[in-house]
Formats: structure tokens, C-alpha cells, sequence
């Protein structure tokens, strides 16, 4: 059987759709997917396998008695700085299972900022982001969890940049891929996490109130982010709710 | 199109459980009934939930269950002849484990019954429904880095012996009882016959057969074992690509009876790695990376969490599609011939301390 190789979100989507017989349809525009006139915030980063692992390592109770996060994200500008922060915002409340209750921020502008935040659970987290790479350079982010019992991370120990599945060194270039689902080869990861963001909304129908409802709560987190900045002192959660 | 009626036979084999979460959510099939080889294995069985009929002998299973269109045969390689012969009796298709058999007479007759019956039997090589491999090779069929000259590739794991013995009993793991070499108490039928995947890759990869392989085996790291667990091959292909393959068990286990967290001693439990050079350049691939990392419970050990091991998905695709469409899928018994060849080639090379040619 050929493999079968995607360039388009929306095809893949179809694919999928038909494939697991699932009767919903959508569109995939921009971070949304619009579906029965609605247009649905999609979390796709809650896709991403490294993600879903390091949440059944907390989950499983490989990790015991959570502690910590301490997350970064830097890119080069593709995303803005509030996007960066709005999924860390969100992976903060998703892997600790707890709402943000307070937060304070120290913002450069609109190009880098450092966070801590207290989840109502206890769990603390740094959130460290940038938009400050140079063009072209393939973003970096790291994701650690400091627990009683274990620490789990998404960096191999002793590295300080994520590793690649395949590297080609030729007289040109050198070269990195990582592909991470075979079922829709061809997208770049992003575009896959988006995908499969798509697909669960309209595989599992009650992930669209949920996502719409976090969607709003994490953007007033953003902003109460910017409001630690402005008044020089934390801001307590007013949207606490659970992840 | 009708979902395919499938069952799976023995559940001895360490890749069973892989194919669980894939039969139940893949609505092309319909998974009906297993059958287990013995009562532990039941009992592990039964303790998943998995709501599906588990019947103590195959003859029941098949009695009960007419309908049935495809199995797994997810046994002992000792048991495939027998088990093909049978499905072939009744005109059911085949997804056979790695190794049909090591016996090529043995093989040459499940090519025959498998003809007669006019089934298919589809032989599991998972790899090759791995994004990454894909990726590989997509590079490589475009020319990233030119013609192949050298391969150099690892499929080395834990062993598997502690929860699935007959991987450790040289009679059902490679048929037959044959000493590795004079003055060496080991038998054939450890680790070179858990790893065919890298001979099967190099094939694909270069598009060319393995013309000869010269391989030595090293003391076994679990002295205890009465098959190799320690082994190295090189040789070259019929287009002059160069090779050199570890298919080891090479990574310590916890001897654990139902394979679970804190497996690993080491930290990584299993790896494909490879390094291909080629007249424009080199590509450096882990199949199976990058992943999470954790030292958590039950033993505190770094290890590693795999993030990607999905490979069945594509496998049960594929095969329901060769079903239903009458298609030969691309690891059918004629094309795999060659690489069980290759790893008997390898085990005379043991044996006769010398290079081995590949007919």
C-alpha cells in the first residue's frame, strides 16, 4: 500500500474523518476550525505526543507529588509573544490539572517575558518566552516537570536544543526532520497537532464547549499577565476554573 | 466497505498487546475472539477488558466463530507451519509475526499453501509504517544524499525471554535445536531471530539483495540463556553497498512476566538507528526519537517514555486493504524469503567462522 503523503490540513482532515467513519465535518482556518457555523478555538499543543506523555507520566503517577514546571518557549517571530504565552498558560493548567491562581510577569516589550505562576493546586511554574530567534531558526522549547518523585522533561538529559529524527549533511546543507504521525505523513508538526486538534473536536463533540471556555479563560490569563507588568504585583486569577 | 472479522491466535508473542488499541478502534475491522495458548496467558488477557471471546484452544474458537475472515497468528515461531496450514484449510488470511519460519523447506511449503488457498498472508514488519522510516525513504528515493554506499544500522532491545520464554527455547524460536558453533553450548534462536527489520530495511533502502554476511557472536550478557543475546553482521550487497548490523539484545530488562513500566535498565529499551552514507552526503536517523525522558516510578530509573509506537495503525490498514482488494501487500512470504535467507547466513557464519553467501 502506497503511502499516502498530505500538504493540505483539510485533506488530511477529510482523511481521517472518513477513515474513522466520523460524521462531522470542519474547516481548519488559522487556529480554528469553523464546523456547524461555529467557529472553535483548537488547542493543538493538548495533541502533541510529547505532551499527552508527559500528562500520563502525572496521571499514571509515574511523576509523584508534583512540584514544579518550568517551561520555555522561544521562536522566531511566527508566533506572537501572546501566542507563546497563551499555550504555556494553557499547558500550566492542562498538565497540572489545576486552574493559574495568581501570576506575576516581567515583560521586554512585546518580544520576551519571563512568568511565574501558581496554580491553585500548589504547583509553581516558571514560563520563560521569546520571540527573539532569528528568521528561520526552528523554534526551541523545553518542557520539565520537577516532582517529589521524578522528574520528567521533553529535552534528553544534558541537551539544551531539541533533537531531530533524521539529520542529512551534504556539501549544501545540513538538514533536520522529525515526523511524528505516519496516518497523515507530509504536514510539518504544527499543521499534524492542528489536524488532530480538528479531529478531536469533532470526534469527541463535547471538546468544543470545553476549548471555547478555556480559549477565553487563557486570553483573560494573558492579559492579567500584562496587568502584573503594569502594576508592578501579581494578579490573582479572576477565571479560575478546572483544566 | 465490511468490517474484516478477525481473531487472534496464541497471544505468546511480545507484539500482541500492540495490536489491541488497533482492533478496536479501526472500524474497517471487527475484532471477534482470541485464542490463548495457556491459562497464565489468558488470565493476563482477561485482566485488559477488552470485552472479546477468549477461547483455550483454536479448534473452539474456529468452531464457534464461522465467520471469521483473518487472524494474527501472535505465536510461537514453531507453531506458524502448523497455524498456516490450518488457516489456509479454512480459507482465512493471515497476519503473520516476523519470522514464519527458519526452516526454508518448511517456508518454500507455507508459500505453496498459502498460494493454493489463494489467502493472504501478510508478514509483520512494523517498520515500515513509521513516519520516520517514510521520511527516510522519501529522502533517500530523491537523492538527499546520492547512491548508497554504506549502511550501518541497530535494531537492538531488551530481551523479551522473561515474559515471552519461547523467545529463549531454541526449538520454538528457530524449530530446530542447532548448537551456534562446536564448543559453544548456545543454541540458534535468540536475538538475531527477535530483529529481521534492518536486513528487510537495507533491502528496501538500496534496492538491491544481500549478496554475502560474515557475523560473530560476543559472550552473552545473561549467561543463563540457552540462545545468543549478543551478536554482529556485516557484509556487502549485490550493488556493492556496504553493511554492518547490530540486532542485540543489548539493553538490560527487569525480568518482569507481563511487560510493563520500569521494564528498562537501561534507559532507552529499544532502538533503530541508522547511518547511511551516500555519494552526496550522510543522513543520521533514530527511528524512534525524540521521546520524553523521566526518572519516576516504579524504579526510579531514567528512561525513556516513547512518544511514537503507532506503527500498527498502518500495518492492520494495509492488511485489510490486501483483503478486501486482493492485493499481495508489500512484506508478503516471497519478498521476505530473502531476508530469513540472510539470517540463517548469518548463523552458518557463526557457525563456520567465514563469510556466508545469500542465494
Amino acid at each position: 500500500m502506497k503511502t499516502a503523503f498530505f500538504n493540505d490540513k483539510n485533506a488530511a482532515l477529510a482523511y481521517l474523518l472518513e477513515k474513522y467513519q466520523i460524521s462531522g465535518t470542519g474547516k481548519i482556518n488559522g487556529n480554528c476550525l469553523e464546523t456547524g457555523g461555529r467557529n472553535i478555538p483548537l488547542l493543538p499543543w493538548r495533541q502533541e505526543r510529547r505532551f499527552t506523555e508527559l500528562k500520563n507520566l502525572i496521571f499514571n503517577r509515574t511523576l509523584e507529588d508534583v512540584s514544579t514546571f518550568r517551561f520555555a518557549s522561544l521562536s522566531a517571530g511566527a508566533e506572537s509573544l501572546d501566542e507563546l504565552i497563551f499555550q504555556e498558560l494553557d499547558l500550566c493548567e492542562w498538565l497540572g490539572a489545576s486552574p493559574v491562581s495568581r501570576l506575576f510577569a516581567v515583560f521586554s516589550g512585546d518580544l520576551a517575558v519571563n512568568i511565574i505562576a501558581k496554580l491553585e493546586n500548589g504547583i509553581s511554574a516558571s514560563v520563560e518566552c521569546s520571540a527573539m530567534l532569528p528568521k528561520d531558526a526552528a523554534p526551541l522549547s523545553r518542557h520539565e516537570i520537577i516532582a517529589r518523585r521524578g522528574v520528567a522533561s521533553d529535552q534528553v538529559v544534558d541537551v539544551q536544543v531539541p533533537q531531530s529524527s533524521i539529520y542529512t549533511y551534504t556539501a549544501e546543507k545540513t538538514e533536520c526532520f522529525t515526523d511524528v504521525d505516519a496516518e497523515i505523513f507530509g504536514l510539518s508538526q504544527s499543521d499534524v497537532h492542528l489536524v488532530r486538534a480538528a479531529f478531536k473536536v469533532l470526534s469527541v463533540p463535547e471538546t468544543a464547549g470545553e476549548w471555547m471556555a478555556q480559549d477565553s479563560h487563557i486570553k483573560e490569563l494573558v492579559n492579567e499577565a500584562k496587568q502584573s507588568e503594569a502594576n508592578s504585583k501579581p494578579s490573582i486569577s479572576k477565571a479560575g476554573r478546572k483544566s | 466497505m465490511k468490517p474484516l472479522k478477525i481473531a487472534i491466535m496464541s497471544l505468546t508473542h511480545g507484539h500482541t498487546r500492540k495490536y489491541y488499541q488497533t482492533l478496536k478502534d479501526n472500524p474497517k475491522l471487527d475484532w471477534v475472539a482470541v485464542c490463548a495458548e495457556n491459562e497464565t496467558v489468558r488470565e493476563v488477557f482477561e485482566a485488559g477488558n477488552h470485552g472479546v471471546p477468549c477461547y483455550m484452544s483454536e479448534q473452539e474458537m474456529f468452531d464457534r466463530h464461522p465467520e471469521l475472515e483473518a487472524v494474527v497468528l501472535a505465536s510461537a515461531n514453531s507453531e506458524h507451519l502448523r497455524q498456516v496450514e490450518e488457516c489456509a484449510r479454512r480459507g482465512i488470511h493471515i497476519l503473520s509475526m516476523k519470522i514464519p519460519t527458519f526452516d526454508m523447506d518448511e517456508y518454500d511449503r507455507m508459500i505453496e499453501t498459502v498460494d493454493k488457498a489463494g489467502i493472504i498472508c501478510q508478514v509483520e514488519l512494523e517498520m515500515h509504517y513509521n513516519p520516520v522510516v517514510h521520511r527516510l525513504k522519501k529522502l533517500i528515493a530523491e537523492g538527499a544524499i546520492g547512491k548508497i554506499l554504506s549502511v550501518q544500522a541497530t535494531n537492538i532491545t531488551l530481551s523479551p525471554v522473561w515474559a515471552f520464554p519461547w523467545q529463549g527455547v531454541p526449538e520454538a524460536s528457530y524449530g530446530r535445536r542447532i548448537a551456534l558453533k562446536a564448543g559453544d553450548e548456545r543454541c540458534r534462536g535468540g536475538a538475531l531471530c527477535d530483529h529481521p527489520h534492518i536486513f528487510d530495511l537495507i533491502r528496501h533502502l538500496t534496492g538491491s539483495d544481500i549478496d554475502f554476511v560474515f557475523s560473530e557472536v560476543a559472550p552473552n550478557i545473561r549467561p543463563e540463556l540457552e540462545v545468543e543475546d549478543m551478536l554482529l553482521v556485516n557484509g556487502k550487497m549485490k550493488d556493492g553497498t556496504v553493511f554492518l548490523l547490530d540486532p542485540s539484545w543489548s539493553r538490560m530488562e527487569e525480568r518482569l512476566k507481563v511487560p510493563g513500566p520500569g521494564w528498562e535498565v537501561f534507559p532507552k529499551r529499544m532502538e533503530v538507528n541508522l547511518t547511511i552514507s551516500g555519494e552526496k552526503g550522510v543522513l543520521v536517523s533514530d527511528c524512534f526519537g525524540p521521546n520524553v525522558y523521566h526518572n519516576g516510578a516504579p524504579n526510579d530509573r531514567y528512561t525513556v517514555q516513547y512518544t511514537y509506537f503507532d506503527e500498527w495503525i498502518g500495518l492492520i490498514d494495509e492488511f485489510v486493504d490486501c483483503v478486501r482488494n486482493n492485493k499481495q501487500p508489500l512484506i508478503n512470504l516471497r519478498w521476505h524469503r530473502q531476508t530469513i535467507q540472510a539470517m540463517n547466513a548469518c548463523y552458518d557464519s557463526i557457525c563456520n567462522c567465514s563469510p556466508v553467501k545469500v542465494n
